[in-house]
């Protein structure tokens, strides 16, 4: 997987947390749900890197706040069109 | 530090000591609820710990475990030429918990005993010293104990820790042996002192002696930094060894990891398309026990040894410092790996 539309990224991000894709939008926080706690955060890391390839720095890691963060993320690494 | 090399030293047994009281996750915890001990038990794969209570150190438990390896190999104390103790977790500032170790085992004062204060990456840090020792001459047979008792310092309502942390001590035997009769050891050996603060304990040090917040008597994780850590750090580790050494994953019979959590270790087998079945875990029975984790898999984790050969064995430390190490390293069919548990209603006398 190396390319994504952003709904398919949405969908990849509510898959990972098991959500339906519907309740995540570009706005929608870490607080949200339930789901991405501390240890959703590590899913969410592993994921980046089994699925993309992503590995994040230190900064990045302590600045993902919501979704949008995470399209971000792959936007500046190339996965999100 | 570039790849080290070392000749001439062979392990020739190793013995773990846990205490015998034991805390299953599920049904001993009070602190959190039944969804949250799922889920976090689930995905660290605890689901029991050994605990050490309040009257054992990680010298006790080294101690037995070193009694007992120097008495299955036969080894008067007065042989010992150096005993290195990894440890976080001493049991005093000062004097170091070597000396204290050397006196219970009643080692000689030609013995050479000192301290490393490192954590999950301790153990390669420890069985590389003592390799270089034993190379240079002088020194014939060294002990490496590495022991830990994390749930001593863990917050009974960090759920982040104290579902996971078990105690563990270790000792392992080295001697000098023809560089000819064994293969040479490599390792690497890394540092990131910008993330000292992943991990830590904040108070109790000279820094903050007496700090009044308990928390802070207590280590303070950021999983996320760690696990961050781990997934930059540990495969570049496992390449760099393998391509310094010349072998290919396919010429190590096992790669013992430091066991940090069923999860990460999992996400760095599949990164790294190791077969499990060369990646042993005992984390379900005994947790995360720090840096004493990788003696105590040797010992623990079934490891099928051949008639004909050694092993050919990679040892994987990564976690609290930033630190990071690997040692390739071989076990001959006459090395001895051995267990034993410490009674926790006794403790070693000083």
């Amino acid at each position: 997987m190396v390319h994504m539309t952003q709904r398919e990224a949405l969908e990849w991000i509510a898959n990972l947390f098991e959500v339906s894709p519907q309740e995540l939008t570009p706005d929608t926080l870490r607080g949200d749900i339930s789901a991405w706690d501390s240890l959703g955060v590590l899913t969410l890391l592993a994921g980046l890197d089994s699925d993309f390839g992503i590995v994040l720095s230190d900064d990045d890691v302590a600045s993902i706040k919501g979704v949008d963060d995470v399209l971000g993320i792959m936007r500046r690494n190339g996965k999100l069109s | 530090m570039a790849l080290v090399k070392t000749s001439g030293a062979r392990l020739a047994g190793i013995c773990s000591c846990v205490p015998t009281m034991r805390f299953d996750n599920r049904t001993d915890s009070i602190e959190f609820s039944d969804e949250e001990i799922r889920k976090v038990t689930g995905m660290a794969g605890v689901a029991a710990r050994r605990m050490a209570g309040e009257s054992v150190c990680s010298s006790d438990l080294c101690t037995v475990a070193a009694q007992r390896i120097l008495g299955r190999l036969g080894w008067e104390p007065d042989s010992i030429d150096a005993l290195i103790m990894v440890t976080q977790t001493p049991d005093y500032f000062l004097p170091s918990t070597a000396c204290v170790v050397h006196h219970r085992l009643g080692l000689a004062d030609h013995c050479a005993a000192f301290d490393v204060g490192l954590g999950c990456s301790g153990y390669p840090y420890g069985i590389w010293l003592a390799a270089m020792m034993l190379q240079g001459g002088g020194v014939r047979r060294a002990l490496v104990l590495h022991g830990e008792t994390p749930t001593r310092f863990s917050d009974k309502s960090d759920r982040s820790v104290s579902l996971l942390f078990g105690d563990a001590g270790s000792a392992t035997a080295l001697e000098s042996t023809d560089p000819r009769r064994t293969s040479d050891w490599y390792y690497a050996l890394h540092s990131d002192g910008s993330g000292y603060n992943s991990m830590i304990i904040e108070s109790g040090g000279f820094r903050d002696r007496f700090g009044t917040d308990p928390r802070k008597h207590c280590v303070n994780m950021n999983g996320a930094l760690i696990f961050n850590f781990t997934i930059k750090r540990v495969p570049a580790l496992i390449d760099e060894t393998l391509t310094g050494a010349g072998v290919t994953s396919s010429d190590v019979d096992y790669f013992i990891f430091h066991q940090s959590n069923q999860f990460i270790m999992k996400h760095l087998c599949a990164k790294q398309s190791l077969p499990p079945e060369k990646v042993p875990i005992i984390l379900k029975e005994f947790g995360n026990t720090g840096g004493a984790s990788i003696p105590l898999t040797l010992t623990q984790g079934n490891l099928v040894r051949p008639e004909e050969r050694a092993l050919r064995l990679m040892l994987l430390g990564y976690g609290v410092g930033l630190s990071w190490a690997s040692a390739l390293v071989s076990l001959d069919r006459e090395a001895i790996l051995e267990s034993v548990e410490l009674d926790n209603t006794k403790q070693v006398s000083a």
